[in-house]
């Protein structure tokens, strides 16, 4: 292969940052356009002050240019991320996200930062989410198995932060376990 | 810790030597035990190499024991505090204690396999947390500062076999890798 190592294991995080932009966002625009078709689909009529449901990139190169304010997603406000860290500690599972909230949120924080009330909040909210839903995925690997992994809740970041080393893992233990078909019970002796 | 024909990591866990008894004279091969011996004698003890020595024990020439690194002290040793032992320590070059152990099942019986394999994969399952999270750990401190770690992880992540060695650069590179999105600023964007 000629790839480099690097890049063999998993996708990088860019890459994902790349993907999560197709999400649609709702923006206030401040300048008018046609609806105009890409290759994606096409967009507009952007007349404001009327909103507009486009695709993050579009909403970000706009907002970059001061030509639109961005509609924060209902999910990314202090109420709901505070009521999600709450059920984040209490519970054992993970609690339902958007599946790309860490993209998303972390694209809106950086460029729009001035749309957001509380935007320091929100930061340290999803910070705190993170690691506690981190401090979960790390306990999974103590149940790590050779035939199977459960990852629901888990959003796009986490598992492909977890992918290359659970992969592994998982490979390995597949090697190591005799009958694949009829495991040896590891919890005795 | 696979059976590719060109894999490397295949080839050297079946360098490992385990010691074979003879079961009756053999003439004409005493170069295998390196001396200057013309024969092997029946019940005289031989160290061979793994490749070498299946042929010996399905043909019904040799018997083998247990090699040192999964005797039962080691075991015991291993179900007291599986991250503890140094498994790079029990086995020469390169340490690959965990293929050395999976070859080794294809010479043991259903019962002792069966044992062997549980020992294998409970190891592997239990260290794995302490590889992770140590891998994690000097992610997070990046790569300029060599960081201060007390003796016990210090002397764990010296005994990591091989496998456990490449898992800990996975984990630590994609932790790396991720970390650096989070902290990356907006100034890339404009």
């Amino acid at each position: 292969m000629a790839l480099p190592q690097s890049l063999r294991t998993s996708v990088t995080p860019p890459e994902l940052e790349l993907i999560a932009s197709e999400q649609l966002i709702d923006i206030v625009p401040l300048v008018t356009m046609e609806k105009t078709a890409f290759i994606s689909g096409a967009y507009g009529p952007l007349r404001p002050p009327a909103k507009a449901r486009v695709p993050l990139w579009i909403a970000v190169n706009l907002k970059l240019k001061k030509k639109c304010h961005i509609v924060p997603p209902e999910w990314l406000s202090v109420e709901f991320l505070q009521d999600r860290l709450s059920r984040e500690t209490s519970n054992p599972g993970f609690s339902q996200l958007p599946f790309q909230f860490a993209e998303i949120s972390k694209v809106i924080l950086d460029i729009a930062s001035d749309d957001l009330e509380n935007p320091d909040k929100i930061r340290t909210l999803l910070k705190d989410i993170r690691e506690a839903r981190q401090s979960k995925s790390r306990e999974g690997i103590t149940k790590l198995d050779h035939s199977e992994l459960g990852l629901s809740g888990l959003c796009s970041m986490e598992i492909n932060e977890i992918r290359p080393f659970f992969i592994k893992g998982m490979n390995v233990l597949t090697k190591l376990i005799r009958d694949p078909e009829h495991p040896p019970n590891l919890d005795e002796t | 810790m696979d059976d590719d024909y060109y894999s490397i990591d295949a080839i050297l866990a079946e360098n490992q030597k385990i010691q074979c008894k003879f079961k009756q004279d053999i003439p004409d091969m005493g170069h295998l035990d390196g001396g200057s011996e013309r024969d092997i004698k029946r019940d005289s003890k031989v160290q061979i190499p793994l490749w070498m020595a299946y042929v010996l024990i399905f043909s019904n020439f040799a018997d083998f024991t247990i090699p040192g690194p999964f005797t039962t002290r080691v075991q015991n040793a291993l179900k007291a505090e599986p991250t503890s032992v140094k498994l790079a320590g029990l086995v020469g070059a390169g340490g690959l204690w965990y293929g050395f152990g999976r070859v080794l099942l294809r010479l043991l019986d259903d019962e002792h396999g069966d044992l062997m394999s549980a020992l294998l994969a409970r190891t592997f399952r239990q260290r794995l947390l302490e590889v992770v999270d140590q891998a994690q750990h000097f992610a997070a401190l990046g790569r300029a500062s060599g960081g201060h770690s007390n003796d016990a992880t210090q002397s764990f992540r010296e005994g990591l076999d091989a496998t456990e060695r490449e898992l800990f650069g996975l984990a630590q590179e994609s932790s790396r890798r991720t970390k650096r999105w989070y902290e990356s600023g907006e100034k890339g964007r404009k």
